[in-house]
């Protein structure tokens, strides 16, 4: 049991690893902006599971604050990006 | 500005994510030197909050609400890091010893004190000012002059 | 246990974050930062006398035993250089008020000032190699708030340069450290020095030697890594040129110094011997550069290279004369660099121009700033009875005994050099046909010579009171060339 975690766990990581790398490829190349934003937020979603899984292999509960640290600095760095696709500014001077 | 929109998703999402976060911050703050978090970390969460204020709402409204200068932060907290280093000094220790011990306080119950958390303060406090004053400061400069250039 | 050692970097941290929050009262800035100089001054004597009567004191900040503490080390050394500093920030404070235009005195000019002496404070006491390149950045931080000041062109395109060699520069020394701490395991400078020492600083560690030296070498404007120096040192006003060129690359030095005299000494033959060739062209290049340019300002700056040349000299030829030669030039040379920025200061202040060929004949109404210019450019180039005349003796001295004499050539051309670089200022500026308008004519130094008065006053007692002052700077070189006092003060078993 403990075995099949493991490699599990080694497939996944390698896995999302060949996709961050994709994505890297996308946010680089991205023909438009918009692709760029969201290879960017994967990148971070991506991030957050490699440091769950190598919390499970490293077997600590001490990442579990550095996933959630990653989620919501992803989340406002998505948010700033997609203000600034939409409106061109990403804080306004007034809300008219 | 090209598309004029009203952002409802973002607003209302905001004012539940912001209390979120500060919270988080301030668990980061206190779970310092035992665990992973600490006065720098926590510093950069609220920071993350007032941003995202700042994102969804724009600056003249929060400017209404917060009427605080990020800039003062900076020399509070440092001062308040410094001072924690000079405390010791009327104990006869030397600079930047530190003691700690467990007391009962009311609703938390035992807790563990540290007087390093007085200096972790004082960077959390710097943190946020330096880090608040520098995005400000790049998103206010938008080609026109900035208002009450002090 | 002695908190007297934190005191040189703790006041003026103190005193500059005060200085942040009563920013908007400019006379109540001015009144704290003059009185502010002079109790830092006190308090560095009277700590500085403490240390040379009972020996170094050693703080382990935070109570850890000192191998796993960070400890604070104000030995000799170490408190002749703070209380130079101090005296360089008690003339440039009363520069500063005089000089200074309004608006960079709002933007934080006073608070960057205090936090640019507890930066360069913190560099010469600190007993810790980390800690020095966190001394580092902190006397850099306020320099990048200083050097941008005001923001005019030419500040803005020399501190791009400024600030990316500097980066540059922390990026390889915090690397180095690195490779230091992997190696021997351990960041104290004592314990560094005992477990080089234990391995008589065998393989890679020569390698890390010379990594650390780029660096300071870098800080430290030697040749060839002072091109970017003089520009922007010339760059911002007066007082922080003054502050730049008489505090920032002597830290480089300094910190040359303590390395290389207490950690790396193993390979004489190899590290020592390079850095005499390394100051042979320093002083020549740098010499060269002082005389090819009409800029005033310029001119001084580029003679802050020839200088640091020669105390490179000293700590190659490594002798205890030789070293005591260096710690005196380097007093010296701090002092005098900063009177003679204030002095160009004043000089462009009152004919308006920079340019040596568009002045002139300055000394018919400025008798008294002529005069001292005078006097501050007999002691720069190194003539009895002045300071400079002093160190380059015991520099010469230290050669000759140890057989070096190509370094006692080169220096000795380059003393005439500067010499001829820094009279050409007084024939072309002070002397020749008088070309100032009418109302330059009556122009007031404005109070600017004070704070000059008070360096040169210094110089002259350096150079006249030798017979004082020598035997406190030969016990400090004895003392540097064994590193087993520094280390049996550190570290207590």
């Amino acid at each position: 049991m403990i075995q099949l975690l493991s490699i599990v766990s080694t497939v996944c990581l390698t896995v999302i690893a060949v996709s961050t790398l994709f994505l890297l490829y996308r946010a680089i190349k991205g023909p438009s902006n918009p692709d760029r934003a969201v290879a960017l937020d994967t990148i971070g979603v991506n991030l957050m599971a490699i440091t769950g899984i190598l919390a499970i292999k490293l077997k600590t509960t001490f990442f579990n604050d550095v996933i959630l640290l990653i989620g919501i600095l992803a989340f406002i760095g998505t948010v700033a990006l997609a203000k600034f696709l939409e409106k061109g500014v990403i804080i306004e001077r007034s809300r008219d | 500005m090209k598309n004029v929109t009203n952002d409802l998703i973002l607003k209302t999402a905001t004012t539940i994510i912001v209390f979120l976060i500060l919270g988080f911050s301030v668990y980061l703050f206190f779970a310092g030197h035992n665990a992973p978090g600490g006065g720098f970390i926590g510093g950069l969460m609220t920071s993350g909050a007032f941003v995202l204020l700042y994102i969804a709402y724009g600056f003249q409204t929060m400017n209404r609400v917060v009427k605080i200068d990020f800039k003062t932060f900076i020399p509070i907290g440092l001062t308040i890091a410094v001072l924690s280093g000079v405390g010791s000094f009327l104990y006869g220790q030397p600079f930047l010893s530190h003691t700690d011990g467990y007391f009962h306080l009311p609703i938390i119950g035992k807790a563990h004190l540290a007087t390093a958390m007085i200096f972790d303060l004082g960077v959390y406090f710097t943190v946020i000012g330096v880090t608040m004053t520098i995005i400000l400061s790049i998103a206010k400069d938008e080609g026109e002059q900035v208002e009450n250039a002090e | 246990m002695s908190n007297l050692a934190i005191l040189p970097i703790l006041l003026p941290l103190l005193t500059g974050i005060m200085l942040v929050f009563i920013n908007k009262q400019k006379t109540l800035v001015k009144v704290i930062t003059g009185i502010m100089v002079f109790v830092n001054l006190a308090v560095v004597s009277w700590i500085g006398s403490v240390v040379f009567q009972e020996g170094p004191l050693v703080l382990e900040a935070g109570d850890w035993p000192a191998p796993f503490g960070i400890v604070i080390v104000a030995d000799q050394l170490a408190m002749v250089l703070v209380i130079t500093t101090n005296l360089i920030a008690v003339a440039s404070a009363f520069y500063a008020f005089r000089s200074l235009d309004e608006q960079r005195e709002r933007y934080y000019f006073y608070a960057l000032f205090q936090l640019l002496i507890a930066g360069v404070s913190g560099a010469f006491l600190t007993g810790d190699l980390f800690n020095l390149f966190v001394f580092f950045e902190v006397l850099l931080m306020a320099s990048y708030g200083l050097i941008v000041l005001g923001g005019t062109k030419e500040q803005l395109r020399e501190s791009l340069k400024y600030i990316l060699i500097n980066l540059f520069s922390s990026i390889l020394f915090v690397t180095t450290v690195a490779f230091l701490y992997s190696v021997v395991g351990t960041v104290n400078m004592a314990q560094l020095a005992e477990r080089v020492a234990d391995v008589e600083q065998q393989g890679i560690l020569t390698t890390i030697a010379i990594l650390l030296f780029l660096v300071f070498a870098t800080k430290g404007a030697l040749f060839p890594l002072y091109f970017w120096l003089p520009r922007s040192y010339s760059a911002p006003p007066t007082v922080i040129s003054a502050l730049f060129g008489a505090l920032l690359t002597k830290v480089g030095v300094y910190s040359i110094l303590r390395v290389f005299s207490l950690i790396f000494i193993y390979k004489l033959e190899f590290t020592h011997q390079f850095f005499i060739y390394m100051a042979g062209f320093t002083i020549l290049f740098g010499v060269i550069g002082a005389l090819s340019t009409n800029n005033v300002k310029l001119i001084v700056a580029y003679n802050i290279i020839p200088a640091v040349g020669f105390m490179m000299a000293g700590i190659g030829v490594f002798s205890a004369t030789a070293l005591a030669g260096t710690i005196y030039y380097l007093v010296h040379d701090m002092i005098i660099k900063a009177a003679l920025f204030f002095l160009v200061g004043t000089m462009a202040a009152i004919s308006g121009t920079y340019d040596l060929r568009k002045m002139g004949g300055l000394i018919k109404h400025h008798p008294l700033l002529g005069w001292m210019f005078f006097i501050a450019a007999l002691a720069l180039a190194g003539l009895p009875p002045f300071s400079g005349f002093i160190g380059k003796f015991l520099l010469l001295k230290g050669a000759v005994e140890e057989d070096h004499y190509g370094i006692v050539a080169v220096g000795l051309i380059g003393s005439l050099l500067i010499l001829l670089s820094i009279i050409k200022i007084f024939l072309n500026g002070f002397w020749g046909e008088a070309r100032l308008a009418p109302e330059q004519e009556k122009a007031s130094e404005n109070g600017r010579l004070f704070p000059v008065a008070l360096l040169l006053i210094f110089t002259i007692a350096l150079g006249l009171g030798a017979e004082f002052f020598y035997p406190g700077i030969q016990g400090i070189a004895d003392s540097l060339v064994d590193p087993s006092i520094y280390i049996d003060a550190v570290i207590k078993e």
